[in-house]
């Protein structure tokens, strides 16, 4: 980011000083330009400090800020703590014990090792440094002001290390006056506690605001942190992802679609523990909720992905929020599948959630009622008994298209008709049972938790989507020559990629040559698109190998037409079904993955709970 | 004239018979109403909820006038009879589509909605299967199963008992999915297999008006209905079109058993269930050499502890029940002894009668 303090900062001494002699800069300005980098804002300098408490093997970490963290920003935590011979150097620049050398830094596992946070912090604020190690009889203590540290002095302190930080940006009034309110700076602190909190359950975290406990944290699992910092309504309308394959594990929770937001907030990826925006994983995120989230909505989630520390490089920025992926092309395609897999689990699978719509649900976090929190004694729990039928095998097309069952008979003259009243022969589903057809748009089911509402256009085109695409995926991709290859200007990027990525591009059914540096042709291309597309495909082809590793550009282009072949094989509105043909649509949507949402990611049903009917009409009041 | 003085008693009886399925709050009117028939000498009543019909007959002597048939609010009709001076001889009579109901000084003129708007089964039924039993065996048998039917249950197949015969054998089962209760009994006919879900309103019905005679009652299985002949009654239901449950997978094969008098464990369990949790009316068996320990408790911490001698040799066992399950199932179980037999804490129990295959009740456990 280009600071504009710093950009007038740097440019005045060089306009006016061109002539002085090349000089080395005092530490303290060192520091203070490279504080620039690290400490933005407070919630940068809380962030390094909570970290450095994690390297320190704390498993309780405090954090108490006034004024947004700018008056005063303490962490502390129960761990290791500083031996009192090394605290003076705690302060320094690249001063650190997390890496010795090169190999270190190649295999990095902690979460600091630049050794820069606390020197840059030192320039910038007034800090103390109180410790106490295992072995220490007493804690010690360092002050620094204006890069001047004071000599190590006794103090009290239980083991473990706090670090005080008063008055940021004291010494740079330039710098202060772009700190923004205290709300907006407590804002952006809780959120970087958030995401620190987020990825250690198994650390106890508390955060108080001007004496006011805003969050309070126990140990506990995964889940239970996730739900408590995100709400539980995004944990009821999230899947649960786990997913391990050559070394890589990608766990956590992603909201199904139905549970979308308007804004990306609430998007949490760590790599090794460690959050991070990299586009190569965004990019993954977006691919896999592809055509099953509105291009308006943003999906939320908390997801982790473990990769050994030789491939991944963390040192690319100062406060490590971007990382460089060694095979960026295999951790894409992984995280991909990983999400594909736990989104389009058909719900006959899934485990059970709450897909309401509407439903106000009192999201009970630990916000604001910190350490009021008992666990309810589990209630009694009745067990069922497992009852299956022989379920009959679904003719789906025959229900569809074919025969229809002649259930009725004569009996139905008078517009009364005992005994053939119909039910289809399966077993208790979780879209239920179909009830009625409403205005031949939606299909109308009971189920366990009340009613169901189902879009039938819109769940039978996902339907025949989805067997579209299974029957070609399962398919080798027909490759079709041109006899005039279709030449276009490429720039000398494209033409790179090009000559690099053959190997890829060929899997693709590309098969492009480079005319002249600045000249590409396609040769052949996979006969599902049309030639016209030619040299648009390749572009885009070439754009997402370049940019992401992989491209699935084509199979989207396919998808797209395989959509439009599916709206028009779909039922039509104003069709009308029969009860057997409707519960074949519902048996069929449990099966089909991604049957939660359309081609277009609009939802193709919902449920009204008899809670909410029964509160519609006021019942039980 | 339809009728002329026929004895209050005599009308009031197959009145009574078919009104147990008339609905009074109908929003089809001509359902809430019985029809009437007479053909010469008989006098023919049915009634119906669209899903079970009920018919009966009586002879009557009189013969004054040419057949007729009229539908009449039966609830109001049963009231005004009931109500009669006891051998009240009653005249009936329609006039102006209404039905005049006379006896002594009394006078009622009653609505009628045509006879040829009531909705009746069809009387052909095709691909029949004819089952033949005692009605008290009947009767009995119903016993052991009725209660663990399912009420308004999403999976409607569970809502009702499912009648299997097959081979040498006619059996019963009901499930709720909580506890299955199976009872079967040796035929002397030999019959193919045939399977029907009767519906709940149906057995309940039914169990109202079996008599305990050694007279037949007449099965007759079709398509996707069941004729019901007995005494002087028919009554036609639909049958529930599902697939019941494999109920022979539920059934388990223990090797811990228990025998217990039956009401010394029903009244033990009858005293500790008054301090059960009111709502989940759990209670918890301690199951160790010779003792079995029944505990409950409820939410104000109040509690029960009964302690029973017995003769058993199995594993130590701390398992808990809906209290209520078992007592319905000790309630309607046909002998003075009761087998327990149990598996692990998170496995079914089974209940059963010595040296009989009769009953088979199973109830699964509850985590308390």
């Amino acid at each position: 980011m280009s600071h504009p303090a710093s950009v007038i900062m740097a440019r005045n001494p060089f306009l006016h000083t061109r002539m002085s002699a090349i000089q080395l800069l005092p530490d303290l300005l060192i520091n203070q330009i490279a504080a620039g980098e690290v400490i933005e804002r407070p919630a940068s300098a809380l962030k390094e400090l909570m970290e450095n408490s994690l390297d320190a093997g704390a498993t309780e970490i405090a954090v108490q800020l006034e004024g947004g963290g700018v008056k005063l920003l303490r962490v502390r935590d129960n761990g290791g703590g500083i031996a009192p011979d090394e605290l003076p150097f705690a302060l320094m620049r690249h001063a650190t014990s997390k890496i010795a050398s090169l190999d270190d830094l190649q295999r990095v596992a902690s979460m600091g090792f630049r050794g820069e946070a606390l020197a840059s912090m030192a320039s910038v604020a007034q800090v103390t440094l109180t410790s106490r190690n295992a072995s220490a009889a007493h804690a010690w203590q360092i002050q620094a002001v204006d890069g001047t540290q004071s000599a190590a002095s006794p103090a009290a302190h239980a083991h473990g290390t706090s670090v005080e930080m008063r008055e940021l940006y004291f010494n740079t009034p330039a710098r202060r006056k772009f700190l923004k309110s205290e709300g907006t700076e407590f804002a952006y602190c809780e959120e970087a506690f958030k995401r620190i909190a987020l990825s250690r359950p198994d650390v106890a975290f508390s955060l108080q605001h001007n004496n006011r406990v805003v969050w309070q944290l126990p140990v506990c699992a995964l889940a239970q942190r996730i739900t408590a910092l995100l709400g539980d309504e995004f944990a009821q309308g999230a899947v649960t992802v786990d997913h391990q394959a050559a070394g890589l594990h990608l766990y956590g929770m992603a909201s199904q679609p139905a549970y979308s937001r308007a804004t990306r907030d609430a998007q949490y990826f760590f790599v090794n523990g460690r959050f991070v925006r990299d586009k190569v994983l965004a990019h993954a995120l977006r691919q896999a909720y592809q055509d099953i989230l509105h291009h308006q909505r943003h999906p939320a989630f908390v997801l982790f992905l473990d990769i050994p520390p030789e491939q991944v490089d963390v040192n690319v920025h100062p406060a490590k929020i971007e990382v460089r992926f060694r095979e960026s092309q295999k951790i894409h395609q992984f995280v991909f599948h990983a999400l594909q897999q736990a989104l389009g689990t058909p719900m006959t699978e899934a485990t059970p959630s709450s897909h309401t719509v509407g439903a106000a649900s009192a999201a009970t976090t630990y916000r604001q009622q910190a350490g009021s929190y008992t666990t309810p004694a589990p209630s009694p729990l009745q067990h069922t008994m497992p009852l299956r039928t022989t379920a009959e095998p679904l003719a789906f097309y025959d229900a569809m298209f074919g025969r229809k069952e002649e259930s009725e008979n004569q009996e139905t003259k008078n517009g009364i008709s005992p005994f053939t009243f119909h039910i289809s022969p399966q077993e208790a589903q979780p879209l239920g049972h179909a009830l009625a057809q409403l205005s031949g748009i939606y299909i109308l089911a009971q189920n366990e938790q009340g009613l169901v509402v189902v879009d039938m256009h819109a769940a039978h085109e996902r339907i025949v989507y989805e067997k579209l695409k299974t029957a070609l995926d399962a398919q080798q991709l027909p490759i079709q020559q041109l006899i005039i290859p279709v030449s276009f200007a490429a720039s000398a990027l494209d033409v790179a990629t090009a000559e690099e990525e053959q190997e890829a591009l060929a899997q693709l059914g590309f098969d492009l040559a480079p005319l002249s540096p600045t000249t590409l042709a396609v040769r052949a291309m996979p006969a599902m698109l049309k030639q016209s597309h030619a040299e648009t495909a390749a572009r885009d082809v070439l754009h997402e190998l370049r940019e992401f590793g992989a491209s699935r550009a084509l199979t989207e282009r396919r998808n797209e037409l395989l959509a439009t072949l599916a709206c028009h094989a779909a039922v039509r509105a104003n069709q009308n079904l029969t009860l057997p043909e409707m519960n074949t649509i519902l048996r069929e949507m449990e099966q089909t993955e991604r049957s939660g949402q359309c081609n277009h990611g609009r939802p193709t049903w919902f449920q009204i709970s008899m809670v909410e009917l029964d509160a519609m009409f006021m019942r039980g009041k | 004239m339809f009728i002329e003085k026929i004895d209050r008693d005599v009308l009031l009886k197959p009145l009574q018979i078919v009104i147990g399925i008339v609905e009074r709050k109908q929003p089809l009117p001509i359902l809430s109403n019985v029809l009437i028939e007479k053909t010469g000498p008989t006098l023919r009543f049915v009634a119906t909820d669209l899903e079970i019909q009920i018919t009966t007959q009586i002879e009557c002597t009189d013969q004054t006038e040419s057949d007729a048939a009229i539908t009449v609010a039966a609830k109001k009709l049963q009231e005004i009879l009931r109500v009669l001076p006891e051998g009240s001889k009653v005249t009936l009579d329609i006039q102006d589509n209404r039905l005049q109901v006379k006896a002594n000084k009394s006078k009622f003129n009653l609505q009628t909605l045509p006879a040829q708007d009531f909705p009746k089964v069809g009387e052909q039924l095709e691909q029949v299967e004819k089952v033949q039993i005692e009605q008290r065996q009947l009767k009995k048998l119903l016993s052991m199963v009725q209660y663990a039917m399912a009420q308004q249950d999403i999976r409607y197949y569970l809502n009702g008992i499912l009648l299997v015969v097959d081979g040498n054998f006619l059996k019963l089962i009901a499930t709720d999915g909580h506890r299955l209760a199976f009872t079967s009994i040796k035929t002397d006919i030999t019959y193919t297999k045939h399977e029907v879900i009767l519906p709940r309103k149906t057995v309940t019905e039914l169990g109202k008006l079996l008599a305990d005679t050694e007279e037949k009652i007449t099965f007759e299985l079709a398509e996707n209905k069941v004729r019901i002949t007995f005494s002087d009654i028919i009554l036609t239901t639909k049958v529930i079109d599902g697939k019941f449950p494999d109920y022979e997978r539920v059934i388990p094969n223990y090797t811990n058993h228990l025998a217990l008098d039956r009401l010394t464990i029903l009244q033990a369990l009858q005293r500790a269930a008054i301090l059960s949790n009111e709502k989940f009316r759990g209670v918890r068996f301690v199951l160790t050499e010779k003792n079995l320990r029944i505990i409950s408790s409820n939410s104000e911490q109040e509690e029960a502890q009964e302690d029973l001698e017995t003769d058993y040799h199995g594993v130590a066992l701390d398992i808990g029940f809906n209290v209520n399950y078992l007592m319905d199932g000790l309630n309607n179980s046909p002998e003075q002894t009761v087998i327990f037999s149990f598996g692990d804490p998170n496995s079914s129990i089974l209940i059963t009668v010595p040296n009989n295959n009769e009953f088979k009740y199973v109830v699964m456990p509850m985590r308390i």
